[in-house]
């Protein structure tokens, strides 16, 4: 017993040593590490691209590399930021991040791999501009290949236009909601004939929208605060006007997906939303139609996938993500997982052009294809989302609690200011 | 009076602490002449330390170190990659002119209050109930203390449904015995309730467990004394109970200020943020709590500085609270 005791202290003691040991090698191997590596390691999230491409993707490069891709749950960009952070073997050499994300990694741009130098400047052009721009630093540095993109749309329910009178030709309803103040127009009158049914989800939402069409956000290039601005401020009207029209459903919880089948006559959403929607309203196929964001396209999301600097084969990894989202290969994920591609040549291919029975037969891609390419070049700041976090507080305590819209904005204003100092904006 | 045997534990203490048995006396006053006994060095002591060293390494390593990082952090802007940036008590400052950090403040500080209250009670009298049930006392032990081992997103989920505000059960039954909808989760004052009530529903049971095992520690001479006296079940309850059970109380209500005061998933997974609308705690941020605010802070907004800050204030928030109980504690040891 004592002899087993202590055999058991000793085991436990080269355990501890030993994984002592490797921890400090782990870290201290890379330093001289090479830059032609076989094995190369691949991080996305579920969803972020296709199985089947990067399936495809091992296959091909077999000849000269073994890519092995790891789908990481959880808090992806916690997960990278931490794992970039420690540095050593374990940094993935492609990893994707998140279009909502990509603003935060720029001021760190040194982590990464400047994809020009790779050669993405030759095939740039293949790629819309406004995305490849929001993944590169000021003086020039591409850190992000774009993967999707999240062009918005006006999701509409023919039915229940038919019944109010109002037209349900996609063509026609785009018209009709040319602006921000027709489309609400449009949503008196429906409330007009059926009580009950509301046009917007929630006011954040058009908030979120109307401030995508411009092309500037809160905080400009030259790092100051511009969220009190006329260009937010007219966003904010924008966003209130439902509100006090009384076609607002002020829904900021879950129960949307209860809703979406029921009262909700319209929502505005990504090309990716209609998953949302079909998933949570199987019973409405055939009733949605979709037609142009009114006052102009928008993008709401869309992921990027870069290459860490410990990138162990750059030229190799770069083949590797210019072939996975080269514009033949994007069609074929557009087929097996609806990533709506960043290439617009992606758009006149067969898998894109068919007719959606989710909207009745429309061809979705003939409003989705040139609101992508419309969407304006804007700067987004690295703490650009921390300082419009307070904004969609303050429209949901309008409708939490009817706060007055002055008052609101004014809080709005006086947090974002303080959010904005102390992420070291002046 | 003689003291009962539940505050036993302090009768042992005096043993273990303080003075010690009188065997070991001797050695604090050698007699004069005597050859002083080596001590044994640290050294010598090697084996014991090694034995108890995995702990205290994987502590170390784990939160002692993180935890003294985290106030070097609150010093400093850090946005998780970059480099530091020594900003000596500006995080403190903000920290003070913030407003959504003192909202959260009052948000935990409510939902603790809603939730220990029932929380507490509740478990008393179910404990009590308990203590008297004859048949099927396995099964209702079971059967109470599983909402606390179910998986406490499963459980947040759950209460989302229930409460939704459009077409949640709850709302449901209101509405057949002809009651409006009631926003459960949009008005401020109701978030913290059905907050409150899903922490109820979950640690309810788990007290509950403490307090049967406190209450089968009070000899059965104690009650048949009352009965004899003429007391009613209700007195026994209030005269014999509860003053007997007073340290076990006392025991929950510390831990239950610890786990109340760092309610996280119950609000994030109940008001799950989503593309459009990053922002943590539900409509109003009215369920937004210090640990959430402290998550966005950190983790979302990549304010590693001012995250560290907040939690390092609210870890003053905590000390405070439980030199509070602590205080009531002693005082009740005394009397």
């Amino acid at each position: 017993m004592d002899l087993s005791r202590r055999g058991f202290l000793q085991a436990a003691v080269f355990t501890a040593a030993a994984s002592g040991l490797t921890v400090a090698c782990g870290g201290g191997s890379e330093s001289g590490g090479t830059k032609n590596g076989k094995d190369l390691t691949l991080w996305y999230w579920g969803g972020a691209l296709s199985d089947k491409v990067v399936a495809e993707a091992k296959t091909h490069f077999s000849g000269q590399i073994k890519l092995t891709s790891a789908s990481i749950g959880g808090d992806f960009k916690q997960k990278l930021t931490t794992t970039l952070a420690a540095g050593g073997s374990s940094v993935p050499d492609i990893t994707g991040i998140k279009g909502e994300d990509i603003a935060s990694f720029l001021p760190n741009a040194d982590r990464f791999l400047d994809l020009n130098d790779l050669g993405f400047n030759k095939i740039s052009s293949q790629y819309l501009e406004w995305k490849t721009k929001l993944a590169q630093t000021k003086d020039g540095k591409q850190i992000g290949f774009p993967i999707d993109i999240g062009p918005t749309a006006l999701f509409y329910r023919a039915d229940l236009f038919d019944k109010a009178g109002l037209p349900t030709d996609p063509a026609k309803v785009a018209a009709e909601a040319k602006t921000w103040e027709d489309y609400f127009a449009l949503g008196t009158e429906l409330k007009k004939s059926q009580p009950g049914i509301f046009l917007v989800n929630n006011i954040s939402s058009v908030f979120n929208i109307a401030v995508g069409q411009g092309t500037k956000r809160f905080i400009d290039e030259d790092n100051h605060f511009i969220g009190d601005q006329e260009h937010i401020r007219t966003a904010w009207e924008t966003a209130i006007r439902p509100y006090t029209l009384g076609i607002d459903a002020k829904i900021n919880d879950q129960t949307w997906n209860a809703a979406i089948g029921k009262n909700l006559a319209t929502e505005l959403g990504a090309a990716w939303h209609a998953l949302d929607i079909e998933s949570a309203a199987p019973g409405t196929k055939g009733k949605w139609r979709v037609c142009a964001t009114p006052n102009g396209p928008a993008n709401q999301g869309g992921s990027y996938l870069a290459l860490p600097s410990q990138c162990r084969n750059p030229e190799e990894a770069f083949k590797i993500i210019s072939w996975i989202l080269s514009p033949d290969n994007n069609a074929k994920s557009y087929t097996d997982a609806t990533i709506f591609p960043a290439s617009p040549a992606t758009y006149s291919m067969e898998a894109m052009t068919g007719p959606d029975a989710f909207f009745g037969g429309q061809k979705i891609i003939e409003v989705f294809g040139p609101a992508a390419e419309a969407i304006p070049v804007s700067y987004e700041a690295p703490a650009d989302s921390a300082v419009m976090a307070p904004f969609m507080a303050e429209l949901s305590s309008i409708e939490a609690k009817g706060k007055k819209p002055d008052d609101a904005w004014n809080d709005a204003v006086d947090q974002a200011k303080q959010i904005a100092r102390r992420q070291g904006v002046n | 009076m003689a003291s009962p045997p539940v505050t036993g534990s302090a009768t042992v203490r005096e043993h273990r602490g303080g003075p010690g048995p009188a065997r070991f006396r001797p050695r604090r006053t050698p007699p004069a002449g005597a050859v002083r006994p080596k001590r044994r060095g640290v050294l010598s002591y090697w084996r014991q330390y090694l034995a108890i060293s995995p702990f205290y390494l994987i502590f170390a390593g784990f939160s002692f170190v993180p935890v003294f990082y985290s106030l070097y952090l609150s010093f400093q802007r850090y946005d998780g990659l970059g480099t530091k940036q020594f900003v000596g008590l500006q995080q403190y400052e903000f920290l003070w002119n913030d407003p959504v950090f003192w909202l959260s403040i009052r948000n935990t500080l409510a939902i603790w209050v809603l939730s220990t209250v029932p929380t507490l009670f509740g478990a008393l009298v179910l404990a009590t109930l308990l203590h008297s049930v004859r048949r099927f006392k396995g099964f209702y032990r079971i059967a109470l203390y599983v909402p606390n081992v179910t998986s406490i997103v499963a459980v947040a989920i759950f209460f989302g449904a229930v409460f939704s505000n459009n077409f949640g059960l709850v709302n449901a039954i209101l509405g057949t015995v002809g009651i409006e909808p009631v926003p459960w989760l949009s008005n401020p004052w109701l978030i913290k309730v059905v907050i409150a009530a899903l922490m109820t529903w979950m640690w309810t049971g788990y007290n509950m467990i403490i307090y049967l095992a406190g209450l089968q520690a009070i000899p059965q001479s104690v009650y048949e004394a009352a009965k004899m006296d003429g007391a009613g079940p209700v007195r026994t309850f209030f005269q014999i109970t509860i003053p007997i059970m007073r340290p076990i109380i006392l025991f929950t209500v510390v831990i239950s200020t610890i786990n109340g005061l760092q309610s996280f998933s119950e609000p994030q997974v109940l008001f799950a943020s989503n593309a459009a609308n990053a922002n943590l705690g539900g409509p109003g941020q009215a369920g937004l709590t210090t640990l959430l605010y402290f998550y966005q802070s950190a983790f979302l907004d990549n304010d590693y500085g001012y995250g560290a800050a907040i939690v390092w204030a609210f870890f003053v928030l905590i000390i405070v609270l439980v030199v509070i109980n602590w205080r009531i504690v002693q005082r009740g040891r005394k009397s």
